[in-house]
């Protein structure tokens, strides 16, 4: 590391750069944190507000805990005392009073309180009621209090105190919520979305474009690099200017030629017409030419055939570019989308692939947020897997490494 | 083992000179033959043309008594050892040694065999497992060598290999090649650039300009008796001086003017070079190896064999001293660019430069002016308009 600039201004500037870069790795993060969180949720926690990054799920404490029989039962929390409170019954009979002075609801046994013969005016939905007063007790005092209705709630009990009891409306605590990451969610698209079979075919389709991108642009760069043929030059040329022509004009005759080899609603579809890549081709030339010829001509001399020189000496020094052709071969057939859905019948959940799997996904059963986003996490793993994996052959050094 | 033939062997390049023109050069078997020349002189095409990297143009030859026109390089039983190593990177030292075996589909114990008794030779057992990248400039070179001897071939050739290397590893590397070839006795073709190696290692030299050969010998007596002015010129370091003198044929007597100075020449000089007595009136090029010249009064001679020269530079080497000076006349019009460099046609307006190497006791400072004696008995004449020696 190189001696830095230091002072108080160089510090500034140099904590303002980080600072900015963070914040843009984090705008950028961002979708993708989201996108991973909720492929984790249950459908009831994606819409709750506040909106929450972390999965979460109800708390339940098991029934045997507070002396009872039976499933695991809820817990809550009410906004008014603090600890949590179980769920222990339901269909409650209670009465609903509100206090005269303040107006606060309060909720009590249906048989709660004293009817005393005092009346009080109420406003109940824009006209005037008389209402018997009530004499309650609220936290050990006595207070005046109307009743507004008598209805039925839940017996809640505290999970730490059994004697501390509350009787309260169903919805008036807010029910305890805890980290819960749901990873039933990528096993239920996988299953009942069919993604599995789409994975499958996307892996099959990416393997065989990979490979055969890999074999056509050795073979061809080999050629472009070191072997002298009438014509190389012009032929080569051309092979490159195919990558000048965009894909959307070749779709419609690459589909009748697809209609007409019967292909398609097939794989093969997917995968032939991808396995030469003029990219590739040119990349795995440019390598081979970097390579000194001196090594060629070594073995040579040791009595290598062309073959061997090519696949034990040459190959092997070209690693960093095979990686790289190999890497954007993949991105390009795993994630490639328009090619799939004009060929491959929509109809088809058994030639479907991965892309065309998630859009319909999206698009038909999208009450199933978390599924989506689950299959959507699925589809952008390997991608971040490979480039992760591949990413070291980028920064190797070439093969210049036994020369001086 | 084998000798090599090149008969009447020309490489003529697309659109482009003859590289290698008409060469006729027989290498004996057990020979150590150095090729030298200045870069585009045709010495790495001949290689080449021996290894069967480059087709032969022309011409035949012959490796042992095959004729290899036509023979592909894998065929041939040569080996050879490139400038920049061509290690194979991605194979450790032992792979990179054995390759040639195991193309060869040797036995796997034998492969491990001549691969560790290459390696010991060369001093490389400690190395076997690493990679090309792991090792210094030296042990690389020794890796390329082990290559060459691990396959027992009937002929190494040599591509300059040594100048990838510091001074200090080339001089030790050398000493390393000569006894390595002289162990193993096999016909060896080096190439280089380098005059000091073409002396020190072959048995004959073989200098070449321009695609064509000029003189194979034996180093001392390319010293003594060059073919011509380029040989003259090409060898010795610093290089002979070359000065255009006037001749004076005065009966039995020669005289030279050099620049105004007279300088008589003895009869053991006349002797070798007798055609020096035709020129009367006319001019020679006179060339004088700097060692051939001596402070006067170091050596006792007559004083018309004495010079003045304003001193340019003076370079104190310890042991010798070399004195850089100019004399007033012009240089040679014969074309040694290639050779003596490029600042010849810069000094060609002031004068011929000439350097004296004296012994390393006098001191001697810029703009002295110094009275040097010329050893006259040794000096060379060549003709002024074809190079050829006056003999």
């Amino acid at each position: 590391m190189s001696v830095q600039r230091k002072g108080p201004w160089a510090t500034t500037v140099r904590v303002l750069t980080y600072a900015l870069l963070v914040g843009v790795a984090a705008i950028v993060i961002f979708p993708f944190i989201v996108a991973l969180s909720t492929s984790m949720k249950r459908p009831d926690d994606i819409f709750t507000y506040p909106p929450s990054l972390v999965p979460k799920q109800p708390v339940t404490v098991p029934a045997s805990s507070l002396g009872l029989e039976g499933e695991p039962l809820p817990v809550f929390g009410f906004p008014d005392r603090d600890g949590q409170y179980a769920l222990v019954k339901t269909d409650v009979p209670l009465a609903e009073f509100r206090v005269l002075a303040d107006d606060r609801p309060v909720t009590l046994a249906p048989d709660a309180g004293t009817k005393t013969d005092d009346v009080v005016q109420v406003d109940v939905d824009g006209t005037l009621e008389e209402k018997p007063v009530y004499l309650i007790e609220v936290d050990g005092e006595e207070v005046e209090a109307y009743r507004v209705r008598l209805t039925v709630g839940g017996l809640f009990q505290s999970v730490d105190d059994p004697d501390d009891t509350v009787l309260s409306l169903v919805n008036t605590p807010t029910p305890a919520r805890e980290f819960g990451p749901r990873l039933e969610n990528y096993s239920e698209v996988v299953t009942e979305k069919q993604l599995g079979r789409s994975l499958t075919n996307t892996l099959l389709v990416t393997m065989g474009v990979v490979g055969g991108q890999i074999l056509t642009s050795i073979l061809g760069g080999y050629a472009f690099a070191r072997i002298q043929f009438r014509g190389r030059a012009t032929l080569f040329l051309m092979y490159l200017g195919t990558v000048m022509i965009p894909f959307v004009v070749l779709i419609i005759p690459l589909f009748q030629l697809m209609l007409q080899l019967d292909w398609r609603d097939n794989l093969v579809a997917l995968i032939v017409p991808f396995v030469f890549s003029a990219y590739g081709t040119f990349l795995m030339r440019q390598f081979f030419i970097g390579i000194p010829k001196e090594i060629e001509e070594a073995a040579l001399i040791d009595g290598a055939s062309r073959s061997r020189i090519l696949w034990k000496v040459m190959v092997p020094l070209a690693r960093p570019a095979i990686a790289t052709l190999a890497t954007f071969g993949f991105l390009y057939a795993w994630n490639s989308f328009f090619w799939p859905l004009v060929i491959i019948n929509s109809g088809n959940p058994e030639s479907r692939v991965l892309s065309l799997a998630l859009s319909t996904l999206g698009g038909r059963s999208s009450t199933d947020t978390n599924l989506v986003f689950a299959g959507a996490i699925i589809a952008m793993a390997p991608p971040i897997l490979v480039f992760l994996f591949a990413q070291r052959y980028f920064v190797e050094n070439s093969a210049s490494s036994g020369m001086k | 083992m084998a000798r090599v033939t090149f008969n009447s062997v020309s490489k003529v390049y697309k659109d482009g000179p003859k590289a290698v023109d008409d060469l006729n050069l027989e290498i004996g078997d057990g020979e150590f033959m150095v090729l030298v020349g200045p870069s585009g002189c045709g010495k790495s095409t001949a290689l080449r043309m021996i290894a069967g990297l480059e087709e032969v143009s022309e011409g035949t030859l012959t490796i042992g008594d095959r004729v290899v026109n036509d023979v592909p390089p894998g065929d041939r039983d040569i080996a050879m050892v490139f400038q920049n190593y061509a290690l194979y990177p991605h194979m450790t030292v032992r792979q990179n040694i054995g390759f040639a075996l195991e193309v060869a589909k040797l036995p796997k114990r034998e492969i491990a065999e001549r691969v560790e008794s290459a390696a010991a030779l060369l001093g490389l057992t400690d190395y076997l497992e690493r990679l090309p990248k792991a090792l210094s400039g030296g042990q690389r070179q020794r890796v390329a060598m082990g290559r060459a001897i691990v396959r027992s071939p009937q002929v190494f050739l040599m591509d300059e290999p040594l100048s990838n290397l510091d001074a200090k590893l080339r001089v030790q590397m050398r000493s390393e090649i000569i006894q390595l070839q002289a162990r193993l006795g096999t016909t060896m073709v080096y190439v280089t650039h380098d005059q000091v190696e073409a002396m020190t290692m072959g048995h004959r030299v073989a200098v070449m300009r321009r695609g064509v050969l000029q003189q194979v010998a034996p180093p001392q007596e390319l010293y003594t008796h060059p073919a011509n002015l380029f040989v003259a010129a090409f060898i010795g370091s610093p290089a002979m001086n070359l000065i255009t003198v006037g001749v004076t044929v005065d009966g039995d007597a020669v005289h030279l003017d050099l620049a105004g100075q007279r300088l008589g020449v003895p009869t053991a000089a006349l002797e070798r070079y007798p055609g020096l007595r035709a020129l009367h009136g006319g001019q020679a090029i006179l060339g004088v190896r700097p060692e051939h010249f001596a402070m006067h009064g170091d050596v006792d001679v007559p004083e018309d064999r004495v010079i003045s020269l304003t001193t340019l530079l003076a370079e104190s080497m310890g042991a010798e001293v070399h004195i850089h000076g100019i004399i007033d006349t012009p240089p040679p019009t014969i074309d040694v660019v290639d050779v003596v460099g490029d600042d010849v046609e810069q000094l060609a307006r002031q004068g011929t430069k000439v350097i004296a190497r004296v012994d390393g006791v006098h001191s001697v400072g810029m703009g002295d002016e110094v009275r040097l004696a010329i050893r006259m008995h040794l000096v060379h004449f060549f003709d002024t308009i074809t190079g050829a020696p006056l003999r």
